[in-house]
């Protein structure tokens, strides 16, 4: 089975206690730690020898999407806790503002291609010089935000070619003209079909899409299915 | 990067050193800079990342001379919001009074949105204005400041459009890309429009600005044109995008076209005279062709950029034509442009045979 979870804070925000309850009976091996707000970093850090997290094989970190340069310091201190279980720790590329100091993380440090309000890393040229300054990271592969940024995926094509021997994971959901992440349409599934052939099987898919409990098995195989190169997808309402 | 390897392979041939190529690009940029900044003074963030202030025309190609027009348009590609077309006449008021232009058509100076340029190639609803905005998009056009995120995907969106329609993209024996001919033909489909145009304006315009209209046709006009049959054929020659076929499952059209999609969008970032020169360099077009080219075309800049010359150009009437000293100088400089491209596209190696199967019938 191809490793697969949901991100906590896609489920239920800052709330990771309840996002695990709700993953806790479904058929996910993976997850993804959230501490998108820098305030909510030291909490989950402080935390994590009391999760249950047994249930999972891949488990990566998210670190806050927007790091103030006076935290950035501490931030790294607490995330080298989080290295030192071997996460994988997720972190937006304008959220490093020293990124020399970042670079001690090596392959840990999973650097996420960004939206299109982002100022950078959004296409393969960004992402190229983000590892050029840091050759030691791997590579968290935000097939939503590609799509946004270019909905022909061309761009997205570019992106894996040039980061194919970084990657490390998969964000997947719909992110809508508002840049959050919703769930998975027809038109976002094609779209990820194109390029689902130069993603290897082994690559853990954490979901970012905002669904209810009730929702969260459905959008699992949406995944799956979007993800399955040259899979017919059914038309909306079938 | 690949286009600062063409940049690059055209500087060592000195092309783009004719004079006052070198001058020209520099005003260009200082004229974009300089936009930018009047712009962000004035109104603040005027682009985002669903809008771009897109210019063409000399603004974008880098040849502005001091009489050149400032051809723009506000580009959006997101949900319809009214205060678009306030933004686009905010920009108006901003820069009617520093630049000349844009002309009386209506191509320019207002909004272009995302969906007519992607979805309306062919057809009865493809107006002459949304071609013409299109084809200059891919060919003469330059996003202003840094908010460019809209501009970049409306031009993927094209050449995507494109490249979906051509059934297959690789040669019978997968050993090469195509020609993508649906490009091909609408670049060849805008340069006869542009041609009838001239003579519909002059008509429209009662004989108004017919040297000017002309000189530009033989020279600018025909320099984009040229620069899109090298963009289309270059699909079929270049040995990178040769390589990357042998990279993808041969089933696998999406990555197939994705990559061509990139490569062209690679090539519509430079300049024409920019194309045209790695056409030269990488063709082995003779130099002394290459000379010819550049020679002309830089005695054309040279023309335009002189005020009086260009008065008189603007000035003339077409019953005058054969006898006006300045306008004899555009016949002779035109005709020296015209033999050097007929020489590159048809008696080039690699370029004569596409030329022949593609460009004639």
């Amino acid at each position: 089975m191809r490793m697969i979870g949901f991100s906590t804070g896609a489920l239920a925000r800052s709330d990771y206690r309840q996002a695990l309850r709700m993953l806790a009976d479904k058929d996910v091996n993976a997850v993804e730690l959230s501490a998108l707000r820098q305030e909510e970093l030291q909490p989950l850090v402080e935390d994590i020898d009391n999760l249950d997290l047994r249930k999972y094989q891949y488990i990566a970190f998210h670190a806050p999407s927007s790091i103030e340069p006076a935290f950035e310091e501490t931030a790294i201190k607490l995330l080298e806790r989080v290295a030192a279980r071997g996460w994988p720790i997720i972190v937006h590329p304008n959220a490093m503002h020293a990124p020399e100091a970042w670079a001690k993380f090596d392959a840990l440090l999973c650097i996420e291609n960004m939206d299109k309000r982002k100022p950078i890393g959004q296409t393969a040229a960004d992402l190229v010089k983000i590892f050029d300054a840091l050759p030691g990271a791997s590579f968290c592969f935000d097939i939503g935000h590609a799509r946004q940024v270019d909905p022909t995926m061309s761009e997205a094509t570019a992106i894996l070619q040039a980061c194919s021997g970084k990657l490390k994971q998969l964000h997947v959901s719909e992110v809508n003209t508002q840049s959050k992440h919703d769930p998975l349409s027809l038109e976002s599934m094609l779209a990820f079909q194109r390029v689902a052939c130069l993603i290897p099987d082994d690559v853990p898919v954490i979901m970012e899409s905002r669904v209810d409990e009730t929702h969260i098995s459905e959008e699992l195989a949406r995944a799956l299915e979007s993800l399955t190169p040259n899979a017919v997808l059914a038309m909306a309402g079938d | 990067m690949k286009e600062d390897e063409a940049k690059s392979a055209a500087t060592v041939m000195g092309l783009l050193d004719v004079p006052p190529i070198p001058q020209t690009r520099a005003e260009a940029k200082r004229v974009r800079d300089e936009l930018d900044t009047l712009l962000t003074e004035q109104l603040g963030k005027y682009a985002s990342e669903d809008t771009s202030l897109v210019v063409f025309g000399s603004l974008a190609r880098g040849e502005w001379t001091a009489g050149s027009d400032l051809d723009w348009t506000y580009l959006v590609d997101s949900q319809a919001n009214s205060d678009h077309l306030r933004i686009a006449q905010k920009i108006t008021k901003v820069l009617r009074d520093r630049y000349t232009g844009p002309g009386p058509t209506g191509t320019f100076g207002n909004l272009a949105f995302s969906h007519e340029l992607i979805h309306q190639i062919g057809g009865q609803y493809d107006t002459n204005k949304n071609t013409t905005q299109r084809i200059l998009l891919l060919l003469e056009s330059r996003a202003i400041g840094t908010r460019t995120q809209a501009y970049d995907r409306v031009i993927l969106g094209v050449i995507n459009r494109y490249l979906e329609e051509d059934t297959h993209l690789l040669t019978h024996d997968l050993s090469h890309y195509r020609v993508p001919r649906f490009l091909l033909n609408d670049i060849v489909r805008f340069w006869r429009t542009m041609a009838v145009d001239f003579a519909s304006k002059q008509r429209d315009r009662e004989g108004a600005g017919w040297g000017l209209r002309n000189a530009k046709l033989r020279m600018s006009r025909k320099l984009i044109f040229a620069s899109g049959l090298l963009v289309c054929f270059n699909a079929s020659l270049d040995p990178e995008l040769k390589k990357q076929i042998s990279t993808v499952k041969s089933t696998d059209d999406d990555a197939i076209r994705s990559n061509l999609a990139n490569h062209i969008r690679s090539l519509v970032m430079l300049t024409p005279l920019e194309v045209l020169a790695k056409s030269v360099n990488d063709y082995g077009v003779q130099e002394s062709i290459g000379r010819d080219l550049f020679g002309a075309y830089g005695e054309f800049l040279s023309m335009l950029a002189d005020e009086g010359t260009r008065k008189a150009l603007a000035e003339l009437r077409a019953k005058d034509s054969r006898t006006d000293p300045t306008f004899k100088q555009v016949r002779k400089i035109s005709e020296r442009f015209e033999k050097a491209l007929d020489a590159m596209f048809f008696e080039s190696a690699l370029l004569g045979p596409l030329t022949r199967k593609y460009g004639v019938f």
